[in-house]
């Protein structure tokens, strides 16, 4: 780890410690919005706003609770999250390990263009097909209905591409075509053979997927048009009204939105922190 | 299937079938499973997007029913392309494409020299810690952000106004509180929630480049007697250059696209700062989902695309040469 | 025996079928919401078996969503209500059913509003696609202790350069600010100056205005607050707001008399006595908010939606109930004939406040609504805000926010 740990002179360690202050300090301004966050959603709007803001707990987290549930559909919202971003992921895994067995082990036609192709919609900025898609889903016929949101993203590129790079270097190509010869039909071997060796894999999209999924809101703001069919973050946004907003409230809402995510991230940090960057630099 | 593979019992019909079969599925398999993604590309990526290719060519709105578009020709684009609220929208999300970019790199490279020089076990928690904001919800970020930014007794206010009593750094900061949601101010904050969130996601990057640095070459400059800034100067930032080119790339491409966080910072598009912080993909939005002019948005869509194909095309000439010659 | 039973079976599968719950869904924005959900009880009292389902949403949100729903006719709710900035926009669309016609004939309770309700809701082609249900006159509300202490009298403030020397007045004895926001200024001298028959930023013809005389002299007068440094420079709704309606740091405030109802529900309960009211300056009557319940043509439940709208808008013990819940002032005449409206409103130190609003409700000239009002507000408090934060000229700035609204206008 250390590049010349061998000198270690007053001005190297000066710099070590120099170097430890800068990284607390960067570590707590990271982590002050979700302390903050926690605190103000066991206040009432009063203290929040009044001198001095709280810096500790208090003890309204149910009043503001009550407030939530009264305000908004809150377990239906979250149970929403919560269907979009299983929905989004199972299939995923499948679609995309699928996909990715192919690339990694077949020899076919066109492959190198095909897998291109796919690499290549990875630029397409996704924000600009908001309004396209969304006149699709009300030309099919498919507003307000969650599969509106899930079946596009059942094959995502990037699912793919990682499973792709994954299955490379974790599969000997010998052990498909032994495979084979034992008279597996292809579906076979992927089933069989290939998804069980590449479980931390799909562990990683999974993550991914589900993450991306559970924070979804440009879309679902657009395609999801009724309380019982939005997700939390979108219901989350209609609590900032223009009058008597009830910011304890929507902390608590906002920390039980992130909450799930900080205790997977807390398990997986490694793993995931891996996946998104060799995805993003192999790419 | 497994019949196929153990002929013997079964009548000569059966065996030519599924030997039939078993060639079919062989040599279609690969097909067939890289099929779904084509498929589902075909109708949900590629069709929309030609299809707002167009519809930036018509007018249309929803209430006229669906195949009731009227062509208008360049219509769309002379409107958007000569409407100020358009360029003050452009205009905004250039400033906060810069402002909100270029600090991201300028602190990321440095925090992930620094963690790579002096942290050994503890490496992943502090990368972990710092990469936090970039998984949580844009959305729950504005709106912690949106409490953080009040004007008295705002968190950030509060610790500004505790800098500014500070020596020299009191210079360069503003003596009142300072109300973060004026046309004049908003951008600011969106910039300081973006660099917020996206820092940590940039250090995790120049982190993994830099340890692919062969230790060697340190080891060397070490004994050549460089200092560790000479060795930071000379030998990692070089280097990071690929990095660097690929980092900005997605930067620019995603700060072109800032919506979430202006979008819950300015209220949807109700706050009285609106004009002075909403960026083109708001104003899109507001202009599809508020105002209902499909076709202008598309247009809109379809300008903002060219403007980060140049810029994308800017960044290669910047960086892009060098970061392939030595990638 | 046999056919008895049937029969009685046959009566009983009846009567559980008439028993049967309709669900009227109601989309509507805060606090509205509050509103109707005092008036709720009172409506099952008549119709036990309607259960009526709120769709929250915030407000522009609210009338957002239900731009897109009428749009694309997908996701309505049987009643719908739209605030005042929005029912320009509604009555120019096709998406709600027009009242005048039969089975609504809503002409015949056309005259138990308040008269210049009707016309708002009403389009260029004459259609009526919305019930008044709650109004907003214009008011003017001020600190009573804060002026004791500066030696003000309110009546010294009744022209607008009076107004602006107590201001100075007040600042200099008391240190308070005259008002949070100079804007608030320009909005209420706008709405209040608007002619018959127009809305505030359009003409009959449907012209844009806003850089008339009249808007020049409302940016003029925020524009001489702001410079004289007498406004806190604290945006509506804003925590600063509350903040500062609670330490008592601004004198006044313009607003609709339904900012009475919020103050003493939430914003700033203890300043209650502290507050009094009186008519705008120079003789000037205006509309600032108001709430209207409409029915979309794809509802499934129009005639239920129809009785619930006339119960919302026409009972008086409906109109009162939702006004005892939020200060929302009554569109129903008769429900401002009621005995509590001559009772001292203990918030406003006993003032008989309801009666002065009543009266400047009644003299608010008939007014238009425009498809664009919207619009127009949003690039008007753009160009406002541009004026008093960056001291942008007055005329060039209302120059280009007219540009900027027609071409909204194509």
């Amino acid at each position: 780890m250390r590049a010349s740990g061998k000198r270690l002179s007053l001005g190297g360690l000066l710099l070590r410690l120099g170097g430890y202050g800068l990284l607390a300090l960067g570590g707590l301004l990271t982590l002050a919005p979700f302390y903050f966050m926690f605190v103000f959603a066991t206040h009432q709007r009063s203290e929040i706003f009044g001198f001095p803001p709280p810096v500790w707990f208090g003890e309204h987290f149910w009043t503001n609770y009550q407030i939530l549930v009264q305000k908004i559909p809150f377990w239906r919202s979250y149970w929403n999250n919560l269907y979009l971003a299983i929905m989004t992921t199972l299939p995923a895994l499948f679609f995309c390990s699928l996909a990715g067995f192919a690339f990694a082990m077949y020899e076919f036609r066109w492959r190198e263009r095909l897998f291109a192709i796919i690499l290549a919609t990875l630029l397409i900025p996704p924000i600009l097909n908001l309004i396209p898609f969304y006149l699709l889903i009300y030309q099919i016929g498919w507003i307000n209905q969650p599969k509106a949101l899930w079946v596009p993203a059942m094959a995502g590129a990037l699912g793919i591409f990682l499973m792709r790079q994954y299955i490379l270097s974790a599969i000997p190509k010998e052990l498909i075509d032994a495979a084979r010869i034992d008279g597996c039909s292809e579906f076979q071997i992927y089933w069989r053979i290939v998804l069980p060796l590449i479980r931390p894999a799909l562990g990683t999209l999974g993550l991914i997927t589900f993450i991306g999924s559970w924070n979804r809101f440009a879309d679902v703001n657009v395609i999801m048009r009724t309380q019982e069919t939005k997700t939390l973050p979108v219901v989350l946004r209609t609590l900032q009204g223009a009058t008597d907003v009830e910011w304890g409230a929507i902390m608590a809402g906002t920390a039980l939105l992130v909450l799930p995510l900080l205790l997977v991230f807390a398990l997986a940090a490694r793993q995931l922190m891996e996946g998104l960057t060799s995805g993003a630099i192999k790419s | 299937m497994r019949k196929a593979v153990n002929p013997a019992p079964s009548p000569p019909s059966a065996i030519t079938l599924a030997m039939r079969w078993s060639n079919f599925q062989r040599r279609y398999a690969p097909y067939i499973f890289v099929s779904p993604f084509f498929i589902l590309f075909l109708v949900f990526g590629l069709y929309p997007t030609l299809f707002s290719l167009y519809m930036s060519f018509q007018s249309w709105t929803p209430s006229d029913g669906w195949g009731r578009w009227k062509y208008v020709g360049l219509e769309n684009y002379t409107f958007t392309l000569t409407d100020p609220m358009f360029w003050r929208a452009m205009w905004n999300t250039l400033w906060l494409g810069f402002f909100s970019g270029i600090p991201q790199h300028l602190i990321a490279i440095p925090l992930a020299f620094v963690i790579h020089m002096v942290l050994g076990r503890f490496k992943t928690l502090v990368v972990a810690v710092y990469f936090l904001p970039y998984i949580t919800s844009s959305v729950a970020i504005a709106l912690i952000f949106n409490t953080l930014f009040a004007t008295n007794n705002g968190v950030i206010n509060l610790v500004i106004a505790q800098l500014n009593t500070w020596p020299v750094l009191g210079w360069f900061l503003p003596d009142q509180n300072i109300n973060w949601f004026l046309n004049s101010t908003i951008k600011y904050g969106i910039a300081l929630v973006v660099i917020w969130q996206f820092t940590g996601w940039n250090t995790l990057l120049y982190l993994s480049a830099i340890q692919a640095i062969p230790k060697e070459l340190y080891e060397a400059a070490a004994v050549d007697g460089a200092s560790r800034y000479q060795q930071f100067r000379y030998i990692t930032l070089p280097l990071l250059r690929p990095m660097m080119f690929f980092a900005v790339s997605l930067t620019i491409i995603g700060n072109m696209q800032l919506f979430e966080q202006p979008f819950v910072l300015l209220n949807g598009g109700a706050s009285s700062a609106t004009q002075g912080g909403q960026t083109v993909t708001m104003y899109m939005y507001r202009t599809a989902f508020e105002w209902l002019e499909m076709g202008t948005a598309a247009s809109i869509a379809w300008i903002l695309f060219i403007f980060i194909g140049i810029l994308t095309y800017l960044n290669n000439l910047m960086f892009g040469r060098t970061a392939r010659g030595e990638a | 025996m046999k056919r008895s039973l049937i029969l009685l079976a046959l009566l009983l599968l009846a009567g559980l079928g008439l028993a049967q719950r309709t669900t009227l869904t109601v989309a509507v924005f805060p606090n509205l919401d509050d509103s109707i959900k005092a008036q709720i009880p009172l409506f099952n009292k008549k119709f036990p078996n309607v259960e009526v389902k709120l769709v929250i949403q915030q407000y522009a949100d609210h009338h957002n969503a239900l731009t897109t729903a009428l749009a694309t006719g997908q996701g309505l709710p049987d009643v719908a209500a739209i605030e005042i900035g929005f029912v320009g926009r509604f009555a120019e669309g096709q998406g709600f059913e027009d009242l005048n016609k039969a089975p609504y004939n809503a002409d015949q309770y056309k005259r138990l509003f308040t008269p210049y309700t009707i016309a708002q809701a009403t389009s260029a082609d004459g259609r009526f696609i919305a019930m008044p249900v709650d109004i907003g006159p214009g008011t003017f509300f001020y600190r009573v202790d804060i002026l004791q202490k500066a030696q003000v009298n309110p009546r010294d403030m009744t022209t607008w350069a009076g107004y602006i020397a107590a201001g100075r007045k007040i600042k200099a004895t008391t240190g308070a600010f005259l008002i949070a926001d100079a804007a608030d200024v320009a909005w209420i001298n706008i709405f209040a100056t608007t002619p018959a028959n127009q809305s505030p930023y359009f003409d009959e013809k449907g012209s844009v205005v806003v850089d008339s005389p009249r808007f020049v002299r409302a940016f003029e007068l925020a524009r001489s607050i702001r410079s004289a440094g007498l406004d806190a420079k604290i945006g509506a709704w804003t925590n600063e707001w509350y903040d500062a309606f609670k330490k008592g740091t601004v004198a006044t405030q313009f607003s609709g008399a339904w900012l009475q109802g919020h103050l003493q529900n939430w914003m700033a309960p203890e300043t209650k006595g502290l507050w009094r009211v009186q008519h705008l300056p120079e003789g000037m009557y205006a509309s600032w908010g108001g709430s209207f319940y409409g029915i979309p043509s794809a509802s499934k439940n129009k005639a239920l939606a129809w009785e619930l709208i006339k119960f919302l808008t026409t009972d008086r013990e409906a109109q009162i109930a939702g006004f005892k819940a939020i200060g929302a002032f009554p569109a129903l005449l008769s429900a401002q004939e009621d005995p509590s409206f001559s009772e001292p409103v203990e918030f406003l130190g006993g003032q008989q406040a309801r009666l002065l609003w009543r009266d400047a409700a009644r003299r608010v000239k008939p007014l238009k609504a425009n498809k664009y009002d919207r619009v127009a507000n949003e690039i008007l408090s753009s160009a406002l805000s541009q004026v008093l934060d960056e001291g942008k000229d007055v005329r060039a700035a209302l120059a280009e926010a007219k540009r900027l609204i027609e071409r909204r206008m194509r």
